[in-house]
Protein backbone atom coordinates (compact mmCIF):
# COMPACT_ATOMS: atom_id res chain seq x y z
CA UNK A 1 0.00 0.00 0.00
CA UNK A 2 2.67 2.45 1.06
CA UNK A 3 4.58 1.69 -2.08
CA UNK A 4 1.57 2.56 -4.20
CA UNK A 5 1.39 5.94 -2.47
CA UNK A 6 4.95 6.71 -3.57
CA UNK A 7 4.34 5.62 -7.14
CA UNK A 8 1.00 7.32 -7.57
CA UNK A 9 2.48 10.56 -6.23
CA UNK A 10 5.02 10.49 -9.06
CA UNK A 11 2.38 9.68 -11.68
CA UNK A 12 0.17 12.48 -10.42
CA UNK A 13 2.98 15.01 -10.51
CA UNK A 14 3.84 13.87 -14.03
CA UNK A 15 0.25 14.42 -15.16
CA UNK A 16 0.12 17.91 -13.67
CA UNK A 17 3.53 18.74 -15.09
CA UNK A 18 2.82 17.62 -18.64
CA UNK A 19 -0.61 19.25 -18.63
CA UNK A 20 1.25 22.55 -18.45
CA UNK A 21 2.49 22.00 -21.96
CA UNK A 22 -0.81 22.13 -23.84
CA UNK A 23 0.84 23.83 -26.75
CA UNK A 24 3.39 21.05 -26.95
CA UNK A 25 0.62 18.49 -27.36
CA UNK A 26 -1.01 20.58 -30.08
CA UNK A 27 2.27 20.91 -31.96
CA UNK A 28 2.84 17.18 -31.65
CA UNK A 29 -0.59 16.43 -33.14
CA UNK A 30 0.08 18.84 -35.98
CA UNK A 31 3.46 17.26 -36.65
CA UNK A 32 1.73 13.90 -36.82
CA UNK A 33 -0.65 15.14 -39.48
CA UNK A 34 2.27 16.11 -41.68
CA UNK A 35 4.00 12.80 -41.08
CA UNK A 36 0.80 10.88 -41.81
CA UNK A 37 0.24 12.81 -45.05
CA UNK A 38 3.70 11.72 -46.11
CA UNK A 39 2.98 8.13 -45.16
CA UNK A 40 -0.32 8.24 -47.02
CA UNK A 41 1.17 9.39 -50.33
CA UNK A 42 4.16 7.12 -50.04
CA UNK A 43 2.10 3.99 -49.53
CA UNK A 44 -0.46 5.06 -52.11
CA UNK A 45 2.34 5.17 -54.64
CA UNK A 46 3.60 1.78 -53.52
CA UNK A 47 0.18 0.20 -53.87
CA UNK A 48 -0.50 1.81 -57.23
CA UNK A 49 2.79 0.63 -58.66
CA UNK A 50 2.20 -2.91 -57.44
CA UNK A 51 -0.98 -3.21 -59.47
CA UNK A 52 -2.73 -5.46 -56.97
CA UNK A 53 -5.21 -4.77 -54.20
CA UNK A 54 -3.21 -6.51 -51.51
CA UNK A 55 0.52 -6.51 -50.96
CA UNK A 56 1.91 -9.10 -48.57
CA UNK A 57 -1.60 -9.86 -47.38
CA UNK A 58 -2.40 -6.27 -46.45
CA UNK A 59 -4.68 -3.91 -48.34
CA UNK A 60 -3.84 -0.22 -48.60
CA UNK A 61 -6.52 0.34 -46.01
CA UNK A 62 -4.97 -2.17 -43.59
CA UNK A 63 -1.56 -0.63 -44.01
CA UNK A 64 -2.79 2.88 -43.36
CA UNK A 65 -4.72 1.91 -40.23
CA UNK A 66 -1.69 0.03 -38.98
CA UNK A 67 0.71 2.92 -39.57
CA UNK A 68 -1.58 5.60 -38.17
CA UNK A 69 -2.08 3.64 -34.99
CA UNK A 70 1.65 2.90 -34.84
CA UNK A 71 2.28 6.65 -34.90
CA UNK A 72 -0.26 7.14 -32.15
CA UNK A 73 1.46 4.50 -30.04
CA UNK A 74 4.80 6.09 -30.81
CA UNK A 75 3.54 9.38 -29.34
CA UNK A 76 2.25 7.54 -26.34
CA UNK A 77 5.43 5.60 -25.63
CA UNK A 78 7.99 8.20 -26.51
CA UNK A 79 10.49 8.72 -23.71
CA UNK A 80 13.56 10.88 -23.56
CA UNK A 81 15.50 8.89 -21.04
CA UNK A 82 18.66 8.86 -23.16
CA UNK A 83 18.62 12.65 -23.39
CA UNK A 84 17.49 13.29 -19.87
CA UNK A 85 20.00 10.94 -18.36
CA UNK A 86 22.96 12.29 -20.29
CA UNK A 87 21.99 15.85 -19.44
CA UNK A 88 21.55 14.92 -15.79
CA UNK A 89 24.97 13.28 -15.77
CA UNK A 90 26.71 16.18 -17.46
CA UNK A 91 25.15 18.76 -15.17
CA UNK A 92 25.57 16.65 -12.06
CA UNK A 93 21.81 16.75 -11.52
CA UNK A 94 21.84 12.95 -11.43
CA UNK A 95 22.95 13.16 -7.80
CA UNK A 96 19.57 14.53 -6.83
CA UNK A 97 17.87 11.58 -8.54
CA UNK A 98 20.19 9.09 -6.90
CA UNK A 99 19.35 10.56 -3.52
CA UNK A 100 15.63 9.93 -3.79
CA UNK A 101 14.38 7.37 -1.31
CA UNK A 102 13.65 4.81 -3.99
CA UNK A 103 15.71 2.91 -6.56
CA UNK A 104 16.67 5.05 -9.53
CA UNK A 105 15.06 2.85 -12.19
CA UNK A 106 11.77 2.70 -10.33
CA UNK A 107 11.85 6.43 -9.74
CA UNK A 108 12.53 7.15 -13.41
CA UNK A 109 9.81 4.85 -14.67
CA UNK A 110 7.14 6.33 -12.45
CA UNK A 111 8.28 9.88 -13.09
CA UNK A 112 7.50 9.29 -16.75
CA UNK A 113 4.22 7.53 -16.13
CA UNK A 114 2.23 10.75 -15.78
CA UNK A 115 3.28 11.85 -19.24
CA UNK A 116 2.19 8.46 -20.59
CA UNK A 117 -1.25 8.84 -19.04
CA UNK A 118 -1.58 12.28 -20.61
CA UNK A 119 -0.38 11.11 -23.99
CA UNK A 120 -2.86 8.27 -23.88
CA UNK A 121 -5.80 10.61 -23.47
CA UNK A 122 -4.54 13.54 -25.51
CA UNK A 123 -2.73 11.84 -28.38
CA UNK A 124 -3.63 8.19 -28.63
CA UNK A 125 -7.32 8.17 -27.84
CA UNK A 126 -8.34 10.97 -30.24
CA UNK A 127 -6.39 9.30 -33.05
CA UNK A 128 -7.92 5.95 -32.26
CA UNK A 129 -11.46 7.34 -32.21
CA UNK A 130 -10.89 9.25 -35.43
CA UNK A 131 -9.50 6.18 -37.19
CA UNK A 132 -12.32 3.93 -36.06
CA UNK A 133 -14.97 6.49 -37.09
CA UNK A 134 -13.46 7.10 -40.50
CA UNK A 135 -12.88 3.45 -41.29
CA UNK A 136 -16.33 2.49 -39.98
CA UNK A 137 -15.61 -0.71 -38.17
CA UNK A 138 -12.24 -1.74 -39.55
CA UNK A 139 -11.06 -1.91 -35.96
CA UNK A 140 -13.02 -4.55 -34.06
CA UNK A 141 -14.42 -3.10 -30.84
CA UNK A 142 -14.71 -5.85 -28.27
CA UNK A 143 -12.68 -7.76 -25.73
CA UNK A 144 -9.63 -7.10 -27.91
CA UNK A 145 -9.53 -3.55 -26.53
CA UNK A 146 -8.93 -4.92 -23.06
CA UNK A 147 -6.17 -7.22 -24.29
CA UNK A 148 -4.72 -4.32 -26.21
CA UNK A 149 -4.44 -2.30 -23.01
CA UNK A 150 -2.61 -5.18 -21.34
CA UNK A 151 -0.35 -5.50 -24.34
CA UNK A 152 0.22 -1.76 -24.42
CA UNK A 153 1.35 -1.65 -20.81
CA UNK A 154 3.74 -4.52 -21.48
CA UNK A 155 4.98 -2.63 -24.55
CA UNK A 156 5.55 0.40 -22.36
CA UNK A 157 7.67 -1.61 -19.95
CA UNK A 158 9.68 -3.21 -22.78
CA UNK A 159 10.25 0.22 -24.33
CA UNK A 160 11.33 1.68 -20.97
CA UNK A 161 13.79 -1.13 -20.52
CA UNK A 162 15.25 -0.66 -23.99
CA UNK A 163 15.75 3.03 -23.16
CA UNK A 164 17.33 2.18 -19.82
CA UNK A 165 19.66 -0.27 -21.53
CA UNK A 166 20.82 2.33 -24.03
CA UNK A 167 20.94 5.45 -21.85
CA UNK A 168 23.83 4.45 -19.55
CA UNK A 169 26.01 3.89 -22.63
CA UNK A 170 26.49 7.66 -22.71
CA UNK A 171 28.39 7.30 -19.43
CA UNK A 172 31.03 5.36 -21.30
CA UNK A 173 31.08 7.23 -24.60
CA UNK A 174 30.33 10.79 -23.48
CA UNK A 175 28.30 11.26 -26.66
CA UNK A 176 24.54 11.08 -26.71
CA UNK A 177 23.28 12.22 -30.06
CA UNK A 178 24.56 9.33 -32.14
CA UNK A 179 23.50 6.72 -29.65
CA UNK A 180 20.02 8.14 -29.49
CA UNK A 181 19.65 8.21 -33.27
CA UNK A 182 20.81 4.61 -33.59
CA UNK A 183 18.43 3.48 -30.87
CA UNK A 184 15.50 5.40 -32.38
CA UNK A 185 16.08 4.05 -35.87
CA UNK A 186 16.61 0.48 -34.79
CA UNK A 187 13.53 0.45 -32.57
CA UNK A 188 11.24 2.11 -35.10
CA UNK A 189 12.37 -0.07 -38.00
CA UNK A 190 12.63 -3.44 -36.32
CA UNK A 191 9.48 -2.99 -34.27
CA UNK A 192 7.34 -2.49 -37.36
CA UNK A 193 6.46 1.09 -36.50
CA UNK A 194 7.57 2.59 -39.82
CA UNK A 195 7.05 -0.42 -42.11
CA UNK A 196 4.65 -3.23 -41.13
CA UNK A 197 6.62 -6.40 -40.43
CA UNK A 198 4.62 -8.22 -43.14
CA UNK A 199 6.58 -6.24 -45.74
CA UNK A 200 9.98 -7.37 -44.47
CA UNK A 201 11.94 -9.86 -46.56
CA UNK A 202 11.47 -13.37 -45.20
CA UNK A 203 14.91 -13.70 -43.60
CA UNK A 204 14.72 -10.39 -41.76
CA UNK A 205 11.15 -11.09 -40.70
CA UNK A 206 12.29 -14.36 -39.13
CA UNK A 207 15.13 -12.60 -37.36
CA UNK A 208 12.87 -9.88 -36.00
CA UNK A 209 10.67 -12.57 -34.45
CA UNK A 210 13.47 -13.26 -32.01
CA UNK A 211 14.19 -9.62 -31.13
CA UNK A 212 12.46 -7.58 -28.42
CA UNK A 213 11.48 -4.67 -30.66
CA UNK A 214 8.30 -6.15 -32.08
CA UNK A 215 6.98 -6.38 -28.52
CA UNK A 216 6.79 -2.58 -28.57
CA UNK A 217 4.68 -1.87 -31.69
CA UNK A 218 3.87 -4.97 -33.71
CA UNK A 219 2.32 -7.08 -30.96
CA UNK A 220 0.00 -4.42 -29.45
CA UNK A 221 -1.18 -3.47 -32.94
CA UNK A 222 -1.74 -7.07 -33.96
CA UNK A 223 -3.77 -7.61 -30.80
CA UNK A 224 -5.78 -4.45 -31.37
CA UNK A 225 -6.57 -5.31 -34.98
CA UNK A 226 -7.23 -8.98 -34.16
CA UNK A 227 -4.71 -10.16 -36.74
CA UNK A 228 -2.79 -13.42 -36.86
CA UNK A 229 -5.32 -15.33 -34.80
CA UNK A 230 -5.10 -13.06 -31.76
CA UNK A 231 -8.90 -13.09 -31.54
CA UNK A 232 -8.59 -16.49 -29.88
CA UNK A 233 -6.94 -17.29 -26.60
CA UNK A 234 -4.66 -19.77 -28.28
CA UNK A 235 -3.39 -17.05 -30.60
CA UNK A 236 -3.33 -14.27 -28.02
CA UNK A 237 -1.50 -15.85 -25.11
CA UNK A 238 1.78 -16.60 -26.91
CA UNK A 239 1.96 -12.96 -28.02
CA UNK A 240 1.44 -11.60 -24.53
CA UNK A 241 3.81 -14.29 -23.28
CA UNK A 242 6.54 -13.04 -25.60
CA UNK A 243 6.04 -9.50 -24.31
CA UNK A 244 6.15 -10.64 -20.72
CA UNK A 245 9.28 -12.64 -21.39
CA UNK A 246 11.02 -9.61 -22.87
CA UNK A 247 9.88 -7.48 -19.93
CA UNK A 248 11.60 -9.88 -17.55
CA UNK A 249 14.72 -10.45 -19.64
CA UNK A 250 15.28 -6.76 -20.37
CA UNK A 251 14.55 -5.71 -16.79
CA UNK A 252 17.15 -8.11 -15.50
CA UNK A 253 19.73 -7.03 -18.09
CA UNK A 254 18.88 -3.37 -17.59
CA UNK A 255 19.25 -3.70 -13.85
CA UNK A 256 22.63 -5.38 -14.13
CA UNK A 257 23.88 -2.83 -16.65
CA UNK A 258 22.60 0.10 -14.61
CA UNK A 259 24.23 -1.21 -11.44
CA UNK A 260 27.47 -1.45 -13.34
CA UNK A 261 27.06 2.00 -14.86
CA UNK A 262 26.14 3.66 -11.59
CA UNK A 263 29.43 2.38 -10.19
CA UNK A 264 31.11 4.58 -12.73
CA UNK A 265 29.39 7.55 -11.16
CA UNK A 266 29.98 6.50 -7.58
CA UNK A 267 33.57 5.41 -8.12
CA UNK A 268 34.75 8.08 -10.50
CA UNK A 269 32.30 10.90 -9.98
CA UNK A 270 30.86 10.63 -13.51
CA UNK B 1 21.47 4.52 19.53
CA UNK B 2 24.59 6.53 20.15
CA UNK B 3 24.72 10.25 19.66
CA UNK B 4 27.25 9.89 16.86
CA UNK B 5 25.45 10.58 13.63
CA UNK B 6 28.40 10.47 11.28
CA UNK B 7 31.58 8.52 11.80
CA UNK B 8 34.39 8.65 9.25
CA UNK B 9 37.54 6.61 9.77
CA UNK B 10 40.63 7.23 7.64
CA UNK B 11 38.57 7.95 4.56
CA UNK B 12 40.31 8.58 1.26
CA UNK B 13 38.90 9.15 -2.18
CA UNK B 14 40.85 9.02 -5.42
CA UNK B 15 39.67 9.77 -8.91
CA UNK B 16 41.22 8.43 -12.05
CA UNK B 17 41.35 11.11 -14.72
CA UNK B 18 42.57 10.90 -18.28
CA UNK B 19 45.58 13.12 -18.91
CA UNK B 20 44.29 15.42 -21.64
CA UNK B 21 46.63 16.83 -24.23
CA UNK B 22 46.30 20.13 -26.00
CA UNK B 23 45.36 20.83 -29.57
CA UNK B 24 43.96 18.67 -32.34
CA UNK B 25 46.87 16.25 -32.29
CA UNK B 26 46.61 15.92 -28.56
CA UNK B 27 42.88 15.29 -28.74
CA UNK B 28 43.40 12.49 -31.25
CA UNK B 29 46.11 11.04 -29.09
CA UNK B 30 43.70 11.13 -26.13
CA UNK B 31 41.34 8.83 -28.02
CA UNK B 32 43.81 5.99 -27.59
CA UNK B 33 45.51 7.21 -24.48
CA UNK B 34 45.74 5.07 -21.38
CA UNK B 35 47.59 7.83 -19.65
CA UNK B 36 45.61 8.29 -16.45
CA UNK B 37 46.55 10.32 -13.46
CA UNK B 38 45.23 9.79 -9.98
CA UNK B 39 43.68 12.74 -8.22
CA UNK B 40 43.55 12.47 -4.46
CA UNK B 41 40.45 14.45 -3.56
CA UNK B 42 40.24 13.37 0.06
CA UNK B 43 43.06 11.84 2.06
CA UNK B 44 42.84 10.06 5.36
CA UNK B 45 40.04 12.11 6.90
CA UNK B 46 38.58 10.95 10.20
CA UNK B 47 35.81 12.74 11.99
CA UNK B 48 32.70 12.23 14.05
CA UNK B 49 29.62 14.38 14.14
CA UNK B 50 27.19 14.25 17.04
CA UNK B 51 23.46 14.61 17.03
CA UNK B 52 22.15 18.14 16.88
CA UNK B 53 25.44 19.78 15.93
CA UNK B 54 25.84 22.35 13.20
CA UNK B 55 29.25 21.76 11.68
CA UNK B 56 30.92 24.31 9.45
CA UNK B 57 32.85 22.31 6.92
CA UNK B 58 35.32 24.71 5.38
CA UNK B 59 38.17 24.73 2.94
CA UNK B 60 39.36 26.55 -0.16
CA UNK B 61 37.87 25.73 -3.54
CA UNK B 62 38.81 22.23 -4.61
CA UNK B 63 39.81 21.16 -1.10
CA UNK B 64 37.55 18.11 -1.18
CA UNK B 65 34.51 19.40 0.70
CA UNK B 66 31.88 18.36 -1.80
CA UNK B 67 33.59 15.02 -2.33
CA UNK B 68 33.37 14.33 1.41
CA UNK B 69 29.71 15.27 1.48
CA UNK B 70 28.95 13.12 -1.54
CA UNK B 71 30.58 10.20 0.22
CA UNK B 72 28.44 10.79 3.30
CA UNK B 73 25.30 10.85 1.16
CA UNK B 74 26.28 7.64 -0.59
CA UNK B 75 26.63 8.88 -4.17
CA UNK B 76 30.38 8.43 -4.01
CA UNK B 77 32.14 5.36 -2.76
CA UNK B 78 35.28 5.95 -0.69
CA UNK B 79 38.46 4.41 -2.07
CA UNK B 80 39.64 3.61 1.44
CA UNK B 81 38.30 3.90 4.94
CA UNK B 82 34.93 3.55 6.59
CA UNK B 83 31.93 5.81 6.77
CA UNK B 84 28.86 5.28 8.90
CA UNK B 85 25.89 7.61 8.74
CA UNK B 86 23.31 6.80 11.42
CA UNK B 87 24.86 3.37 11.65
CA UNK B 88 24.61 2.65 7.93
CA UNK B 89 27.25 2.42 5.24
CA UNK B 90 25.90 5.08 2.85
CA UNK B 91 27.06 3.81 -0.53
CA UNK B 92 25.92 0.28 0.21
CA UNK B 93 22.45 1.39 1.31
CA UNK B 94 22.01 4.51 -0.73
CA UNK B 95 18.23 4.33 -0.87
CA UNK B 96 17.81 3.53 2.82
CA UNK B 97 20.30 6.24 3.70
CA UNK B 98 18.42 8.71 1.51
CA UNK B 99 15.35 8.38 3.73
CA UNK B 100 17.30 9.69 6.67
CA UNK B 101 19.17 12.58 5.09
CA UNK B 102 18.30 15.85 3.44
CA UNK B 103 20.51 17.60 0.90
CA UNK B 104 20.81 21.03 -0.65
CA UNK B 105 23.55 21.21 -3.25
CA UNK B 106 24.38 24.80 -4.16
CA UNK B 107 22.49 25.82 -7.25
CA UNK B 108 20.93 22.43 -7.88
CA UNK B 109 17.31 21.98 -7.01
CA UNK B 110 15.44 18.88 -6.00
CA UNK B 111 12.13 20.62 -6.56
CA UNK B 112 9.88 19.98 -9.53
CA UNK B 113 10.61 22.89 -11.80
CA UNK B 114 7.15 23.30 -13.29
CA UNK B 115 5.07 22.63 -10.21
CA UNK B 116 3.98 25.07 -7.50
CA UNK B 117 6.05 24.60 -4.35
CA UNK B 118 3.16 23.05 -2.43
CA UNK B 119 2.89 20.29 -5.05
CA UNK B 120 6.59 19.54 -4.67
CA UNK B 121 6.07 19.36 -0.91
CA UNK B 122 3.11 17.01 -1.32
CA UNK B 123 5.14 14.86 -3.64
CA UNK B 124 8.06 14.69 -1.21
CA UNK B 125 5.62 13.87 1.58
CA UNK B 126 4.41 10.89 -0.44
CA UNK B 127 7.74 9.55 -1.63
CA UNK B 128 9.27 9.85 1.83
CA UNK B 129 6.07 8.42 3.33
CA UNK B 130 5.71 11.24 5.87
CA UNK B 131 2.61 10.77 8.05
CA UNK B 132 0.01 13.45 7.40
CA UNK B 133 0.13 14.81 10.94
CA UNK B 134 3.93 15.20 10.94
CA UNK B 135 3.69 16.86 7.57
CA UNK B 136 1.14 19.44 8.72
CA UNK B 137 3.14 20.08 11.90
CA UNK B 138 6.22 20.66 9.81
CA UNK B 139 4.40 23.14 7.55
CA UNK B 140 3.16 24.88 10.68
CA UNK B 141 6.74 25.12 11.94
CA UNK B 142 7.85 26.49 8.59
CA UNK B 143 5.15 29.15 8.76
CA UNK B 144 6.43 30.22 12.17
CA UNK B 145 9.97 30.58 10.82
CA UNK B 146 9.48 32.09 7.36
CA UNK B 147 6.80 33.82 5.39
CA UNK B 148 5.59 30.86 3.38
CA UNK B 149 2.50 32.25 1.68
CA UNK B 150 4.14 34.22 -1.16
CA UNK B 151 6.09 31.20 -2.39
CA UNK B 152 3.84 28.26 -1.60
CA UNK B 153 1.72 28.49 -4.74
CA UNK B 154 4.41 29.73 -7.05
CA UNK B 155 5.98 27.42 -9.65
CA UNK B 156 9.64 26.92 -8.84
CA UNK B 157 10.80 28.17 -12.23
CA UNK B 158 9.28 31.60 -11.49
CA UNK B 159 11.07 31.99 -8.16
CA UNK B 160 14.03 34.21 -7.46
CA UNK B 161 17.27 32.48 -6.50
CA UNK B 162 16.69 33.37 -2.86
CA UNK B 163 13.17 31.99 -2.81
CA UNK B 164 14.34 28.83 -4.53
CA UNK B 165 17.16 28.27 -2.06
CA UNK B 166 14.76 28.84 0.79
CA UNK B 167 12.34 26.37 -0.76
CA UNK B 168 15.08 23.82 -1.28
CA UNK B 169 16.14 24.05 2.34
CA UNK B 170 12.55 23.59 3.45
CA UNK B 171 12.27 20.61 1.13
CA UNK B 172 15.42 19.06 2.58
CA UNK B 173 14.01 19.22 6.11
CA UNK B 174 10.47 18.16 5.18
CA UNK B 175 10.76 14.47 6.05
CA UNK B 176 12.49 15.36 9.30
CA UNK B 177 15.80 13.68 8.47
CA UNK B 178 18.39 13.04 11.15
CA UNK B 179 21.02 14.88 9.19
CA UNK B 180 20.96 17.59 6.54
CA UNK B 181 23.84 18.47 4.20
CA UNK B 182 23.91 22.04 3.00
CA UNK B 183 26.52 22.64 0.32
CA UNK B 184 26.98 26.39 -0.04
CA UNK B 185 23.36 27.27 0.62
CA UNK B 186 23.86 31.04 0.70
CA UNK B 187 25.87 31.32 -2.51
CA UNK B 188 24.75 34.26 -4.61
CA UNK B 189 22.16 35.58 -2.17
CA UNK B 190 21.66 39.12 -0.91
CA UNK B 191 22.35 40.01 2.72
CA UNK B 192 18.75 40.00 3.89
CA UNK B 193 18.07 36.62 2.28
CA UNK B 194 21.26 35.24 3.82
CA UNK B 195 20.07 36.39 7.22
CA UNK B 196 16.68 34.78 6.66
CA UNK B 197 18.22 31.52 5.62
CA UNK B 198 20.58 31.46 8.59
CA UNK B 199 17.67 32.07 10.93
CA UNK B 200 15.73 29.29 9.27
CA UNK B 201 18.57 26.80 9.55
CA UNK B 202 19.16 27.67 13.20
CA UNK B 203 15.45 27.46 13.97
CA UNK B 204 15.05 24.05 12.37
CA UNK B 205 18.19 22.76 14.04
CA UNK B 206 16.93 23.88 17.45
CA UNK B 207 13.39 22.59 17.17
CA UNK B 208 14.06 19.32 15.36
CA UNK B 209 17.56 18.66 16.69
CA UNK B 210 18.64 18.02 13.14
CA UNK B 211 22.35 17.62 12.61
CA UNK B 212 23.55 20.04 9.96
CA UNK B 213 26.75 19.84 7.96
CA UNK B 214 27.31 23.10 6.20
CA UNK B 215 29.92 23.99 3.63
CA UNK B 216 30.29 27.62 2.80
CA UNK B 217 32.73 30.31 1.81
CA UNK B 218 30.77 32.92 3.70
CA UNK B 219 32.18 33.41 7.20
CA UNK B 220 28.96 35.17 8.13
CA UNK B 221 27.26 31.77 7.86
CA UNK B 222 29.90 30.23 10.09
CA UNK B 223 29.74 32.96 12.73
CA UNK B 224 25.96 32.86 12.79
CA UNK B 225 25.48 29.11 12.87
CA UNK B 226 28.46 26.96 13.76
CA UNK B 227 29.96 26.19 17.14
CA UNK B 228 32.39 23.75 15.67
CA UNK B 229 34.27 23.93 12.43
CA UNK B 230 36.27 21.48 10.42
CA UNK B 231 38.72 22.77 7.85
CA UNK B 232 40.18 20.67 5.11
CA UNK B 233 42.74 21.61 2.53
CA UNK B 234 44.17 19.53 -0.30
CA UNK B 235 42.03 16.67 0.92
CA UNK B 236 43.46 16.62 4.44
CA UNK B 237 41.81 17.70 7.64
CA UNK B 238 43.78 20.56 9.15
CA UNK B 239 41.45 21.80 11.87
CA UNK B 240 38.60 20.33 13.86
CA UNK B 241 37.51 22.22 16.94
CA UNK B 242 35.37 24.99 18.39
CA UNK B 243 35.18 28.24 16.56
CA UNK B 244 36.55 30.05 19.68
CA UNK B 245 39.69 27.95 19.61
CA UNK B 246 40.29 28.80 16.02
CA UNK B 247 41.47 32.31 16.76
CA UNK B 248 44.03 31.26 19.32
CA UNK B 249 44.98 27.99 17.69
CA UNK B 250 46.77 29.58 14.80
CA UNK B 251 48.50 32.21 16.89
CA UNK B 252 46.67 34.92 18.74
CA UNK B 253 45.98 37.42 16.06
CA UNK B 254 44.66 40.88 16.47
CA UNK B 255 44.08 43.65 14.04
CA UNK B 256 45.68 47.00 14.75
CA UNK B 257 44.15 49.97 12.94
CA UNK B 258 45.96 53.30 12.94
CA UNK B 259 44.83 56.67 11.67
CA UNK B 260 47.70 58.63 10.20
CA UNK B 261 48.35 62.27 9.44
CA UNK B 262 46.39 62.26 6.24
CA UNK B 263 43.38 60.75 8.03
CA UNK B 264 43.79 57.41 6.25
CA UNK B 265 43.45 54.18 8.24
CA UNK B 266 46.22 51.61 8.06
CA UNK B 267 45.45 48.03 9.04
CA UNK B 268 47.83 45.41 10.21
CA UNK B 269 47.15 41.90 11.43
CA UNK B 270 49.47 41.08 14.28
CA UNK B 271 50.48 37.65 15.47
CA UNK B 272 51.08 38.25 19.14
CA UNK B 273 53.24 35.18 19.43
CA UNK B 274 55.83 36.70 17.15
CA UNK B 275 55.63 40.36 17.93
CA UNK B 276 53.41 42.63 19.97
CA UNK B 277 51.26 45.64 19.36
CA UNK B 278 53.64 48.09 20.99
CA UNK B 279 56.47 47.07 18.71
CA UNK B 280 54.44 47.62 15.60
CA UNK B 281 53.26 50.99 16.83
CA UNK B 282 56.75 52.09 17.66
CA UNK B 283 57.96 51.13 14.20
CA UNK B 284 55.08 53.02 12.68
CA UNK B 285 55.64 56.09 14.79
CA UNK B 286 59.16 56.47 13.47
CA UNK B 287 57.73 57.24 10.05
CA UNK B 288 54.29 58.73 10.68
CA UNK B 289 52.37 60.62 13.25
CA UNK B 290 49.57 58.46 14.61
CA UNK B 291 46.40 60.36 15.37
CA UNK B 292 44.24 57.50 16.54
CA UNK B 293 44.42 53.76 17.13
CA UNK B 294 41.97 50.89 17.34
CA UNK B 295 42.60 47.34 18.41
CA UNK B 296 40.24 44.66 17.10
CA UNK B 297 39.84 40.96 17.56
CA UNK B 298 40.56 39.27 14.28
CA UNK B 299 37.47 38.16 12.35
CA UNK B 300 36.87 34.55 11.48
CA UNK B 301 37.23 35.49 7.87
CA UNK B 302 40.76 36.77 8.40
CA UNK B 303 41.80 33.70 10.37
CA UNK B 304 40.47 31.42 7.69
CA UNK B 305 42.22 33.43 5.02
CA UNK B 306 45.44 33.16 6.95
CA UNK B 307 45.01 29.43 7.22
CA UNK B 308 44.24 28.96 3.52
CA UNK B 309 47.10 31.18 2.47
CA UNK B 310 49.45 29.66 5.02
CA UNK B 311 48.73 26.21 3.69
CA UNK B 312 49.41 27.38 0.19
CA UNK B 313 52.87 28.73 0.96
CA UNK B 314 53.78 25.83 3.25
Amino acid sequence: MTKIRKLWALTRAGIIESLQFRLGTAVMLFGNLIYLALVYFLWKAIYESSGTETVNGMTFYDTMIYLILATAIFNLLEMFIVWDMSRAIQSGEIIMHLLKPMPYRLYTFWSYSGAHVNNFFLAFLPTFIAVSLITKGAIPLGINLLWFMVSLILALIVNFNIEMLVAPICLYTESTWGINIVKETVVLLLSGATIPLAFFPEGLRQAVEYLPFRAVYDIPLTVLLCKNGTDTFAGLLPKLGIQLLWCVVLSVCGNLFWNHAVKKITVNGG
Amino acid sequence: MSSEVVVMKNVSKQFKVLNRHEGLKGSIRDLFSRDYKIIRAVEDVSLTVNKGEIIGYLGPNGAGKSTTIKMMTGVLEPTEGEILVSGRVPYQNRTANAENIGVVFGQRSQLWWNLPLIESFNLLRDIYLVPEKDYLDMLELYRSLVDLEPILHKPVRQMSLGQRTLSDILAAFLHNPGIVFLDEPTIGLDVSMKAKIRELIRGLNEVKETTVILTTHDMGDVDALCKRIIIIDKGRKIYDNDIEHLKSYFGSYRTLRMRLDDDSWVEQVIDEKKTDVMHVMQDMQKQHRIKDIQLQEISTEEVIRKIYEGEESA
